[in-house]
């Protein structure tokens, strides 16, 4: 069950609009290492992992992460309003608007549309929580790239919000995998499967 | 900043401290400091919650101390004006 609250996790007010920064910012929206990548592959890795601090941290970031992809999501149409077809031929923008016009897709910056391949339920509580470590680390340099092409402190400020959730998420996801090595054969944490062998 | 930005933001501000001792509590279920913090911001944050909504509008769901009719026609979170 889930509970909506009418308010974004942290403030956006872009004042100038910029397609070309939406252009590169909706791929956190539908790209490889993005907010809604990550909200399903925690949310749907919850049902195999087997201890209770393991569920509460997927269940916790997955529905964070869904807070994410409405901030992402903001930002690209922040972005885009008021824009002349001409200023978004301009901006590169032209063939998306093709597509969506100002609507928002899930998309990668270099045009793929969102993918289940993008993300991994193995069944199997250590792989999985490696890969959503690996998962935390691409979406932080994602972000750190797109701060590279971006001035306005107004698009810059909630980047920056996200990226750091990103560290914090890494961070929890680091403390869980030791909670449950912890309870592991110490000699061989690969003797069984922990999600499935009883 | 209008008195609605203001308190939204200080709402939204107790809600993100209440959040990240949650989310932080998941893998430190021990910590009684942080369970004591926690509860200290939900407090803080359901006062804040309770203010706005009654003078300006519904931001969850469950609403019970104002309008109705807000929940549709206020901004939407997407929108520059909610912010």
């Amino acid at each position: 069950m889930f509970v909506y609250e009418k308010r974004l996790q942290y403030p956006i007010r872009v004042k100038t609009p910029n397609a070309k920064l939406a252009k590169l910012i909706i791929s956190q929206y539908g790209g490889p290492h993005g907010e809604i990548s990550a909200s399903l592959r925690y949310l749907s890795q919850r049902y195999s992992m087997p201890c209770p601090e393991l569920k509460a941290i997927l269940t916790d970031i997955g529905t964070e992460e869904l807070g994410h992809l409405e901030m992402v999501g903001t930002l690209v149409y922040q972005l885009t309003q008021g824009l002349t077809p001409q200023q978004l031929q301009e901006a590169g923008f032209d063939a998306y608007f093709v597509d969506h016009t100002a609507g928002v897709y899930p998309v990668a910056a270099s045009g793929a549309p969102l993918n289940a391949d993008m993300f991994a339920v193995t069944g199997d509580a250590l792989a999985d929580l490696h890969e959503d470590l690996g998962a935390e680390q691409k979406a932080r340099l994602t972000y750190d790239n797109i701060l590279r092409y971006v001035d306005d402190p107004d698009v810059r400020d909630p980047i920056r919000f996200l990226r750091e959730r990103e560290v914090v998420h890494y961070q929890r996801f680091g403390e869980g995998l030791r909670i449950l090595t912890d309870k592991l054969d110490s000699k061989n944490f690969y003797a069984l499967n922990p999600s499935f062998d009883r | 900043m209008t008195e609605a930005e203001s308190l939204r933001r200080r709402y939204a501000a107790a809600e993100f401290a209440a959040w990240e001792l949650h989310l932080f509590l998941d893998s430190h279920p021990d910590d009684a400091d942080a369970a004591r913090k926690l509860k200290e911001y939900r407090e803080k944050s359901a006062r804040l919650k309770e203010t706005f909504e009654a003078q300006y509008g519904p931001i969850g769901q469950t609403f019970q101390n104002t309008s109705r009719w807000a929940w549709v026609t206020d901004p939407w979170p997407w929108e520059k004006e909610a912010n």
